[in-house]
């Protein structure tokens, strides 16, 4: 059984420039997501990933179908899907002035659990800021910490919300090989991306969204050989970059 | 009051993070306390003698004794001298009044009554109600002296508080409500909206926590502060301005408690309306400024045009500061001060009811 079941699932929202109108943010989405999967999720802005992901959380109300954590619906035991999944939010910041380790073991206790910060700070390289401000990170470190956050609960399933948007090249390598070895540990992960080497390099799975719809699933390789363009002449090119412009055109978003 | 080892916890952490911000509790401290200092030292500063010249054409006992009487009264800086010298001083400024006592000065009672010249600069006529009748009183006990007639009346002033009430006996507890006031709508109104812009609160909701857990963590740590924070307030002002507080001490924190719970509450429901600090800034202002003035923090409602007193009796500011005031100056009871206690109570159900069912952790969008 797959440990994520996605069905049809609706989210509408006002236009921004006409609060009488409303348009669908999430238009019948349905996916399902095996245990110790990759998945990978990849759209234009405002495709509508982040919106997907925050129902699926349990952090965004679902206005249609339905949504499957471990056999538990989101919609009607929020929190015991809480209790289940990790976390890692688009923005990342937290209360000022406070260490590392005491927010690691102020999140614990929000999951009713005593954690141990410094086992949790070794597993993103981190021991050594233990009792670093998170202002006092770069940017690389505070994704691992935001990842280390949402491991305090030791959960089943990591959603990461673009993980490596803004990184240099070696902290997102560094990322990359923390996810892979999470994954390594059985963890399910599901993570938004709009780097398609991001994407090629850890994804088991993917799923191309526009305008609130998935146009495009499978992995990797069944992507690039049913959707990549066929060059006129040379014999093989083309990559994951050429099928998400060709599926979603080259129009400029916000 | 039992709390959850989450609430606890949460709540050790906002206290640490307002405890590491040295510079909030600086400023937090700092306005009160230069407020406090001017206001005292406004209302404290004693009348300064007034500068007299006395010019004496007569030369007598009985001028010479007016004339001592006068310099020895705290009430005047009296210098003698020629007329025209002194008339000279008085009109640049160095003398308010000169008095030209006559030639014939007491020198024959049964005579007419000799006659005393006083030459004021118009500019300083309004300190003249307050030297004419101590001159007046002077010259009364002179000429019974004089007469050998014992006086047939005499006035003793007897205080019915039988204290002396200064201003800032009077404002203090009134600036303390608004510094709980200020500080309660800040500490709660303002971190919400911080924490939401930051997107803290949906961390925060990514994991089990209760919206209850949050509230009660964040008004009990700001309530620990705000107490913190009155109470050098109120230490300061005892031991540095020689405040008094007649009334019970714990009726007079239970007010502040109640006080600060409310404004907690209404900042807290401010930060959920507000979507940004100028927003809060500006909803904070529009709460805060009108309650300053008439809520009867430094003159009494009863002083205020009588079509303004029905609405300023009832802005929650009044209530704790009205409570307070009456413990803190006249050592009332709480079973005395029930009408400000059912007005805070009816304020502390209001913007309970508004905190809980304004406060949203979805609406958390970027």
């Amino acid at each position: 059984m797959p440990i994520i079941e996605v069905c049809e699932l609706q989210k509408q929202y006002f236009l921004p420039d006409d609060k009488s109108q409303k348009f669908f943010a999430v238009n019948g989405v349905s996916l399902s997501i095996e245990q110790g999967e990759v998945f990978g999720i990849l759209g234009p802005n405002g495709a509508g990933k982040t919106t997907i992901l925050e129902m699926i959380e349990g952090l965004n109300d679902i206005d249609g179908g339905e949504a499957l954590i471990d056999g538990i619906s989101v919609s009607t035991n929020p929190y015991q899907v809480k209790e289940r999944i990790g976390v890692q939010l688009q923005a990342n910041e937290y209360f000022d002035n406070v260490s590392l380790e005491e927010l690691l073991s102020l999140f614990g206790t929000l999951y009713h659990r005593t954690i141990n910060p410094e086992a949790l700070l070794e597993k993103v390289q981190l021991e050594e800021k233990a009792k670093a401000k998170p202002a006092a990170l770069s940017g690389g470190q505070k994704q691992r910490f935001s990842i280390a956050c949402a491991l305090v609960n030791e959960p089943k399933i990591l959603f990461l919300d673009e993980p490596t948007t803004g990184l240099d090249p070696q902290a997102k390598r560094n990322l990359w090989n923390l996810i892979q070895r999470l994954n390594g540990d059985g963890m399910t992960i599901v993570l938004t991306t709009h780097n398609m080497e991001e994407a090629e390099e850890l994804c088991d799975r993917i799923a191309i969204m526009d305008h609130g719809k998935i146009i495009a699933e499978g992995t990797p390789q069944e992507l690039i050989l049913d959707f990549a363009p066929e060059p006129p002449e040379a014999p093989l090119h083309g990559n994951l970059e050429d099928v998400f412009l060709s599926l979603t055109g080259y129009g400029l978003r916000e | 009051m039992i709390f959850t080892p989450l609430q606890r916890h949460l709540t050790s952490i906002f206290l640490k993070i307002f405890l590491r911000d040295r510079r909030s509790i600086f400023f937090s401290l700092f306005f009160p306390v230069i407020f406090m200092t001017v206001f005292s030292l406004a209302s404290d500063r004693e009348q300064e003698p007034i500068n007299i010249g006395i010019a004496n054409l007569s030369s007598n006992e009985v001028s010479s004794d007016f004339v001592q009487r006068l310099s020895d009264s705290p009430m005047f800086n009296a210098v003698s001298g020629e007329s025209e010298p002194l008339r000279e001083a008085l009109l640049v400024g160095h003398q308010t009044m000169v008095l030209e006592l006559p030639a014939d000065f007491g020198a024959s009672p049964d005579t007419v009554s000799s006659e005393i010249n006083v030459v004021v600069d118009a500019a300083q006529v309004s300190q003249l109600g307050l030297i004419m009748p101590v001159l007046e009183q002077t010259l009364l006990s002179i000429e019974r002296e004089f007469r050998s007639i014992a006086p047939m009346f005499s006035i003793t002033i007897e205080d019915v508080q039988a204290r002396s009430q200064r201003y800032i006996d009077f404002l203090l507890p009134g600036l303390m409500a608004l510094t709980l006031m200020n500080l309660s709508i800040a500490g709660s109104g303002f971190n919400v909206v911080e924490y939401r812009r930051k997107g803290i609160l949906k961390r925060l909701f990514v994991t089990p926590i209760e919206p209850k857990d949050f509230i009660i963590a964040i008004v009990f740590a700001r309530l620990t502060i705000v107490l913190v924070q009155l109470t050098v307030l109120i230490s300061l002002a005892v031991v540095l301005l020689d405040i008094r507080i007649i009334g019970n001490f714990f009726a007079y924190y239970f007010v502040v408690i109640l006080g600060t719970v409310v404004f907690l509450c209404l900042g807290f429901s401010l930060g959920s309306l507000a979507k940004t600090q100028e927003t809060i800034g500006a909803l904070g202002n529009i709460v805060i400024m009108p309650q300053i003035f008439l809520s009867g923090v430094f003159y009494p409602i009863e002083s205020m045009p009588e079509w303004v007193q029905p609405l300023a009796h009832l802005l929650p500011l009044s209530f704790v500061s009205t409570g307070m005031r009456e413990i803190a100056n006249a050592g009332a009871a709480l079973t005395e001060i029930i009408p400000s206690l059912l007005g805070i109570a009816v304020w502390l159900t209001i913007s309970f009811l508004a905190a809980t069912r304004l406060f949203l952790w979805k609406e958390v969008a970027n």
